[in-house]
């Protein structure tokens, strides 16, 4: 008799069906194909590696190199193949001359990744290595590799270095393609733009057994070429960046900025002392690097953009502008007699000159550098104004140039006197003191070099910064910045940048020692008292124009003296060096 | 409890200790002769008994509480589908959304409440033919379109199973399923002019012997040539990554950086496992952690590394037996709407089980199914033991329909 077949049979024949299905594949791969699987997994023979791109480079302005890639022998380690720790560490460390504490840690490190090579030492000397390869087969977890490693040009403070990744470093970015050997940007350019200049990776399927069979899993694309990393080229000038390091008075610490006006773009980067970057690439011993960090004059701070001081007189122009601008002053009020000093209730606050400037107008006071009309001037404004009016100018507050760790400086608020001293603090005096770029002002080198080159280019603050272009694969891209608008009126602006001309072109002005021929050279001499030593700290700071070519420039000698003798004849020199080269 | 199934619950529970038992190897790394061992199989095991919580509660509940619920759940599942693409990608997909501790994907609800809500939907007294379509189409497009979007191929395929699988023990007349199916077959075939010849013939011949007006089946055999024509234009004006998605979709073996590498080293896995496996933890393939999250997708690899064929042989056979108990009961289940979820639960299990074994085993396009009750994951496993809940209760309370 006919059966009708229920929907409930025809489940049961799907499920039966798509069983037998799985059934026959486990039957066919373990137990047909067993063996050759076995064989396979056996050798780890079917695998991804990963090929590691080249590191982008990094140029001058023109095109001369400043970090390239040389060749580095290094040696690397597979914990899963040690036979003896001790030895290996001991043959390591002799043979190298590293801390042999230093080997055991990394191997001890490392001891869970037992099939993956660890870098143990790079930079190998030629030499070293030939001798120690003659060996190597009684420690068949070690092999060598040649592979690339920065070079540094010369001494700098912008390149930073790279440096072994550490082990919190990896935990954080092992998704984005960095291995447990990576080298990645420490401080410096290195750091900030690691993303750009790190490349891509790229990738390879082996499939190839021992006896060089391919097992054809895969017939395509088996390769991933990795990119090659961006090459920076910057605003940097090498010819200048060397001359700059060197007219920097030898035992002194400070620095030098010199950048192009219209840009931004920063033409010489000089902190002194410097280190040289290189020694990092090889791995650095822990006693040279403890010799680093226990000097005293403190090499490795980036005195530019990680230092902070007080500006001393190079503040004053600010103070001018903002008492134009409100029209507490026009160009001819003349502010109280500077007889060497002024009293302020119970206390006398004296002018440099210690005979006194008399009675002068806002023109001759940032010319000759007058305390006291700078004191009165103060007067007329309340601490958040002045507060206000800083930041407004990009002084005390970060410039946002291309480099990591960048400080921001200071200026007190009202709040933070009565936090530090009390409800009764008298701000008076300390607002008085401000006035003249002391007290507690601090503010970075870079921002003074900013803020100047903003007055040479009619009141329009660019961001100060090093990259000027990056090059990947065949395209260029143009590193674009922001611009700003100081708040200063045209008239304001015109009276500040003549006071400057003045005080480099007019005798009895301060900053005479810059004076050029055929140079138009403006500037503000800085004496700024401060608690690091006896003498004061030097500022020069300013802008240069002939033709097309237009520098802002900021020497900065810590404990150097009067601005007007040692800082004033430095960036007199490089100016002149600047045009030199570029006629 | 009198008539509660226990041969369907044993093999449940015997399946969810598999599960803890394969999590807590695949978790595990054997360096030298230390094992480290993460905590998946604890967590596992507390998702377990909060599943089993919940089971017994839906058989609890009475069926009235339910029935008012079904659609507003609908609903707020499918808020949360779209609320999921606007969190940030997790592994290249919308899908997660993260509740601090746990994790969970809600495309994992949307199955069953959709299952559920077709069911209810269809199931009402004198619709007509064109309703039930109206009703069963709209009620699955929604998740499809959602699930597209985040992108997750494989859970949109299947919500189609269970669309299909639905309808097909509905009332509807065969003639729309093949309506249905007839189209995408020929998007399939439109790639060889002399396969589709022959798939044309074969769809005349079946319609032919349904005893159809002459005029719908010609309508049908026009509209499968009309696709046939357009599909390539179509497919030559997607951009060549979109072509790519696709063909890797269906050969991974073009991608051997990603899906390719992933279905090589599992069958390595399981392949080297041979007749008798590498033993309890000693997965060779797995302690070097060739593949990525093998406590999840992957599992079914581990198990055949370490258990080999006849440990694979048994997971199988115990599959088998539990798919097959459910398809044998559903006759039992008089209640039309009742049917029409349990049908869609059990279609769901299957098409589950199958895809993510296949793909372990490499004969099936890779997706991101995990294997139901063995592979690790919260809400997940929570879904798949409520679903297994309905279809207990109503065969627990099939005395009072029958």
């Amino acid at each position: 008799m006919y059966k009708k077949i229920t929907i409930s049979d025809y489940t049961r024949y799907v499920i039966i069906f798509i069983f037998v299905i799985l059934f026959f594949f486990v039957l066919k791969l373990q137990v047909i194909e067993g063996e050759k699987y076995k064989d396979i997994a056996e050798k780890n023979i079917v695998r991804i590696q990963t090929i590691f791109p080249t590191r982008g480079e990094i140029y001058d302005r023109k095109y001369r190199p400043i970090t390239l890639n040389k060749p580095s022998y290094n040696l690397y380690i597979t914990p899963g193949k040690i036979v003896d720790r001790e030895k290996v560490a001991k043959f390591v460390s002799s043979n190298f001359e590293k801390d042999i504490s230093r080997i055991e840690k990394i191997i001890h490190d490392n001891r869970y990744r037992s099939y993956q090579d660890i870098l143990l030492i790079q930079n190998i000397q030629f030499e070293k290595m030939v001798v120690a390869s003659e060996q190597l087969n009684y420690f068949p977890s070690l092999l060598f590799k040649i592979e690339k490693l920065r070079d540094y040009s010369f001494a700098n403070h912008f390149t930073g270095h790279t440096g072994r990744i550490t082990e919190e470093e990896y935990k954080e970015l092992r998704g984005n393609g960095y291995s447990i050997n990576s080298n990645i940007g420490k401080t410096g350019l290195e750091k900030y733009y690691e993303n750009i200049l790190r490349g891509t990776n790229g990738q390879q399927v082996l499939q190839v057994d021992a006896s060089g069979k391919n097992l054809d899993f895969f017939k395509h694309n088996l390769q991933k070429p990795p990119q090659r990393g961006a090459d920076l080229i910057l605003t940097i000038d090498n010819d200048l960046q060397e001359y700059v390091s060197l007219i920097f008075p030898k035992n002194y610490k400070g620095s030098i900025v010199v950048m192009d006006i219209k840009t931004g773009g920063i033409l010489a980067y000089v902190s002194k002392p410097d280190f040289d970057p290189n020694i990092f690439t090889g791995g650095i011993s822990t006693k040279r690097w403890n010799d680093i960090l226990a000097d005293p004059n403190k090499p490795m701070l980036d005195r530019i953009i990680h230092g902070t001081y007080p500006p001393g007189s190079v503040y004053k122009p600010i103070l001018a502008s903002l008492g134009l601008e409100e029209k507490v002053i026009d160009p001819n009020t003349k502010l109280t007699n500077c007889a060497g000093g002024m009293w302020f209730g119970n206390r006398y606050f004296k002018c440099w000159l210690e005979k006194g400037h008399g009675r002068l107008a806002v023109e001759n006071a940032i010319k000759y550098s007058c305390d006291v009309f700078f004191y009165d001037l103060s007067t007329q404004f309340s601490l958040e104004q002045l507060n206000r009016y800083t930041k407004q100018n990009y002084i005390s507050t970060r410039t946002g140039i291309d480099l990591p760790g960048e400080r921001r400086g200071f200026f007190p608020s009202r709040k933070w006197y009565i936090d530090n001293y009390g409800k009764f603090v008298g701000i008076l005096g300390h607002k008085v003191n401000l006035a003249i770029g002391q007290g507690e002002i601090l503010v970075t080198p870079l921002q003074i070099c900013a803020y100047y080159s903003a007055l040479g280019n009619d009141g329009v603050w660019k961001q100060p910064h090093l990259l000027d272009k990056r090059i990947e694969v065949e395209k260029t891209y143009k590193n674009i910045v922001g611009e700003k608008q100081l708040p200063i009126s045209e008239a304001t602006l015109k009276l500040i940048q003549s006071s400057l001309y003045k005080t480099v072109n007019e005798s009895y002005g301060t900053g005479t020692a810059a004076s050029i021929g055929h140079i138009m050279v403006y500037g503000k001499t800085g004496s700024a008292e401060n608690h690091m030593g006896k003498k004061t700290h030097s500022w020069f700071s300013g802008y240069a124009k002939c033709d097309k070519f237009e520098i802002g420039f900021d020497v900065f000698v810590e404990n150097g003296g009067h601005g007007g003798s040692i800082s004033a004849p430095i960036a007199r020199k490089l100016i002149n060096y600047y045009y030199g080269i570029m006629e | 409890m009198k008539r509660f199934d226990w041969t369907i619950f044993g093999l449940l529970v015997t399946l969810m200790v598999i599960g803890i038992v394969s999590i807590y190897t695949a978790s595990s790394t054997r360096i030298a002769d230390d094992f480290l061992f993460n905590n998946y199989y604890l967590k596992q095991f507390i998702w377990i008994i909060i599943s089993m919580f919940i089971l017994f509660l839906v058989i609890k509940i009475p069926n009235a509480v339910i029935d008012v619920s079904i659609f507003p759940v609908y609903i707020i599942t499918t808020l949360l589908l779209i609320w999921v693409l606007f969190l940030p990608e997790i592994k290249g997909s919308h899908r997660w959304i993260s509740l601090g501790l746990i994790n969970f994907q809600p495309s994992e609800f949307a199955k069953l409440f959709t299952i559920l809500t077709i069911s209810k939907f269809i199931s009402k007294p004198l619709l007509s033919d064109g309703q039930i379509l109206l009703r069963a189409f709209t009620v699955t497009l929604v998740p499809i379109i959602l699930v597209m979007l985040e992108p997750d191929l494989g859970t949109a395929l299947t919500f189609l199973v269970i669309l299909f699988s639905i309808l097909l023990v509905s009332d509807l007349p065969k003639f729309y399923l093949i309506l249905i199916v007839s189209p995408i077959l020929s998007i399939t075939f439109s790639f060889s002019i002399w396969i589709f010849i022959v798939y044309i013939l074969l769809l005349t011949y079946l319609l032919y012997r349904s005893n159809l007006d002459k005029v719908i089946i010609g309508f049908v055999i026009a509209l499968n040539t009309f696709i046939f024509f357009i599909t390539p234009i179509f497919w030559n004006n997607l951009k060549d990554y979109q072509q790519n998605r696709i063909l890797t979709f269906i050969n991974p073996m073009r991608d051997p950086f990603g899906a390719g590498y992933q279905i090589i080293q599992s069958k390595i896995a399981i392949g080297s496992g041979g007749l008798l496996g590498k033993g309890f933890l000693m997965g060779t393939q797995k302690n070097m952690n060739f593949l990525p999250e093998h406590h999840t997708d992957f599992i079914f690899s581990v198990i055949g590394e370490e258990f080999g064929f006849f440990g694979c042989t048994f997971i199988l056979l115990i599959y088998f037996l539990f798919l097959y108990k459910i398809a044998k009961s559903i006759r039992k289940i008089k209640w039309k709407e009742y049917r029409f979820v349990s049908v869609g639960i059990l279609a769901y299990l299957t098409f589950q089980i199958f895809i993510n074994i296949g793909m372990n085993l490499g004969i099936v396009p890779t997706t991101g199914i995990p294997l139901p009750f063995l592979s690790y994951g919260g809400s997940n496993l929570l879904i798949n033991v409520t679903a297994i809940g309905f279809i207990l209760k109503y065969l627990n309370e099939r005395s009072i329909f029958a």
